[in-house]
């Protein structure tokens, strides 16, 4: 009853934005429907439920499909078990000790999964495909972008004139090239290089080159953060006997990374949408297996199924990685005192 | 016996020809508490700056703890001295992302190699004698800039040093704060701490200090005993500032 009170008063003050926002939640309201009439009546979903396992894995040999499938289910347990886990208390203190070396294992445990070894027949590369590429390129890429572009940040603040030179040299170079032009540069020129028998496969020239790209950009985020530390925190370290080194790892670091987490949150969903950009060199990830699926001829025509899925894959895990973003802003402890 | 801190003709320019130091000859004995007053630009942060090699100095001698600390002095030369002269900051400066147990025992643990447990435990005595043992746990941002200035002391003397220097540690406190960490620094005082105090409390120079420094432009005009210092100062300018604060 209050609100409905509080809601005549607000339209009787405000009757353009009233009528604007009966209009908008009409048209809102159509849209909903007419797609979500659109999703249960009209549209043929057999293209997507018929082809699971190819999203999920690409053309994975049949027999060992459950590797890939067994490192998604691994991955999406372990953001759901870090989402839920409590931010203070002693069972905190115990998951945050072992969660972070939970996440650096999922890189091994991927690449033993979907390569092969250890008593696993080994997968060639080329076999690779879908979802899990998709995640497998992201957390690989992330995972070597990430000190290398922390390096990139540390060498750009360098008194040493070469190191300084570089950083600024290689980052603004990156950052002038599109990423399609990185990636082809390194699945087509990269081979050129080498001497004939290195045979570097294409995941791992994907990787590099994402890797590599990705790089130039979390170096600018990092330098951002680092600039918000006031140098009185490097005078209070040092008048404490640390030495330099000490001084960044344990003091400038870890608040600098902290102040920086929005800015690398965004570095990693592109990383994540980017991989798409693969499908056009070669590599059958999500995007790849879609479009692949759409040339079958059994599918033909099934373009807007196909796209609208694939859009919710990667809203899922996109915000997905956000939820997880925020969740480890949150159980950091409060620098400044502001709240999130 | 020589001196904890000997400075001779010490000089030291900023780079656009402001001369922060100019001729500063003064030392501080073992036991000592030393006082330095002076309006502000007079070089007195500079001053205690230099004592730990946060600034360098240009010309002159300067002697802490029988370690030289020159115009070209090695970093390992004022690393030594940094693990033995403590310091306390205006702002504070904790590590916001750590706990105030995190804090006050990352030096020990880091640089003086302690076992955690050990360093720990001293640090939850040094947090008792401050008065604020409960705060262990907490975050900087949770505490008042009393408690926080507190916790900077515990961190400072968790390394045992051998000379504290406080930079106008109670300016950027609310006046019911100052008390407190006036009582904490009276104590430690009084247990014979060499400590070298930047401050506009007068009503601490006249109970703690041996010696009070006057210092304007970059100059030490007065060095006296506080009840000298207080009541017949020497010079003009001394009696000038004292009356403009008093």
């Amino acid at each position: 009853m209050h609100l409905w009170s509080s809601l005549r008063r607000h339209c009787r003050r405000h009757p353009i934005d009233s009528i604007a926002t009966l209009v908008m939640l009409c048209l809102i309201t159509w849209a909903l429907w007419a797609s979500g009439e659109w999703v249960i009546t009209a549209a043929d979903w057999s293209v997507v439920h018929a082809n699971l396992p190819l999203f999920a894995a690409g053309s994975y040999p049949d027999p060992e499909r459950w590797r890939p499938v067994a490192w998604l289910i691994t991955l999406i347990v372990l953001a759901m078990a870090t989402l839920v886990m409590p931010s203070t208390g002693i069972t905190a203190q115990r998951f945050r000790l072992i969660l972070p070396w939970c996440w650096i294992a999922m890189i091994p445990l991927g690449v033993g999964l979907l390569a092969g070894g250890f008593g696993l027949s080994a997968v060639p590369s080329h076999a690779w495909g879908g979802l899990s590429l998709t995640l497998f390129l992201t957390c690989c890429s992330g995972a070597l972008a990430l000190p290398l572009g922390v390096l990139l940040a540390l060498g750009r603040r360098s008194d040493l004139p070469v190191i300084r030179s570089f950083s600024k040299l290689y980052i603004d170079l990156m950052r002038a090239v599109p990423l399609i032009a990185v990636l082809f540069f390194g699945q087509l020129l990269i081979p050129l290089f080498l001497p004939m028998e290195l045979e570097i496969n294409r995941v791992l020239r994907a990787v590099v080159a994402f890797a590599l790209f990705a790089a130039a950009y979390v170096a600018e985020d990092v330098r951002g953060g680092l600039q918000a530390i006031p140098t009185t925190q490097t005078e209070a370290a040092a008048a404490l006997g640390l030495s330099p080194l000490q001084c960044l790892q344990l003091v400038i670091l870890p608040q600098a990374l902290r102040i920086a987490i929005p800015a690398l949150t965004n570095q990693a969903i592109g990383l994540l949408q980017n991989t798409s950009l693969m499908a056009l060199l070669g590599l059958v990830e999500l995007l790849g297996i879609g479009r692949s699926l759409l040339a079958n001829p059994a599918f033909i025509g099934r373009h807007l199924e196909v796209y609208v899925w694939l859009a919710a894959l990667y809203w899922l895990f996109c915000t997905g990685m956000a939820l997880l973003a925020r969740k480890i802003e949150r159980s950091a402890p409060p620098l400044g005192g502001h709240n999130h | 016996m020589h001196a904890a801190i000997e400075a001779l003709h010490v000089c030291k320019t900023f780079g656009a020809g402001h001369r922060a130091l100019d001729d500063v000859c003064m030392h501080v004995d073992h036991g000592e508490v030393l006082v330095v007053m002076g309006p502000s630009g007079s070089g007195k942060s500079t001053l205690i700056r230099t004592f730990n090699g946060l600034e360098g100095i240009d010309s002159g001698q300067l002697r802490v703890l029988d370690i030289p600390l020159d115009r070209d002095a090695e970093p390992r030369c004022i690393q030594r001295i940094r693990k033995r002269v403590g310091m306390v900051f205006q702002q504070f400066n904790l590590f916001p992302h750590l706990s105030i147990l995190d804090n006050i025992t990352l030096a020990p643990v880091r640089v003086q190699h302690q076992q955690r447990g050990v360093a720990e435990a001293q640090a939850l005595q040094l947090l008792e004698q401050m008065g604020i043992a409960e705060q262990a746990h907490k975050y900087p941002s949770q505490l008042s800039g009393g408690q926080q200035q507190r916790v900077a002391i515990a961190r400072a003397l968790a390394l045992k040093p051998e000379v504290m220097l406080f930079d106008e540690p109670t300016s950027a406190l609310d006046p019911e704060r100052v008390k407190e960490v006036l009582d904490a620094m009276r104590t430690l005082a009084s247990q014979g701490m060499t400590m070298v105090v930047v401050t506009h409390e007068l009503g601490f120079a006249r109970e703690v200090a041996d010696r009070v420094v006057f210092m304007d432009g970059g100059r030490v005009i007065e060095s006296a005993d506080p009840e000298t210092f207080f009541t017949q100062a020497r010079e003009e300018r001394t009696r000038r500032f004292l009356s403009q604060i008093n």
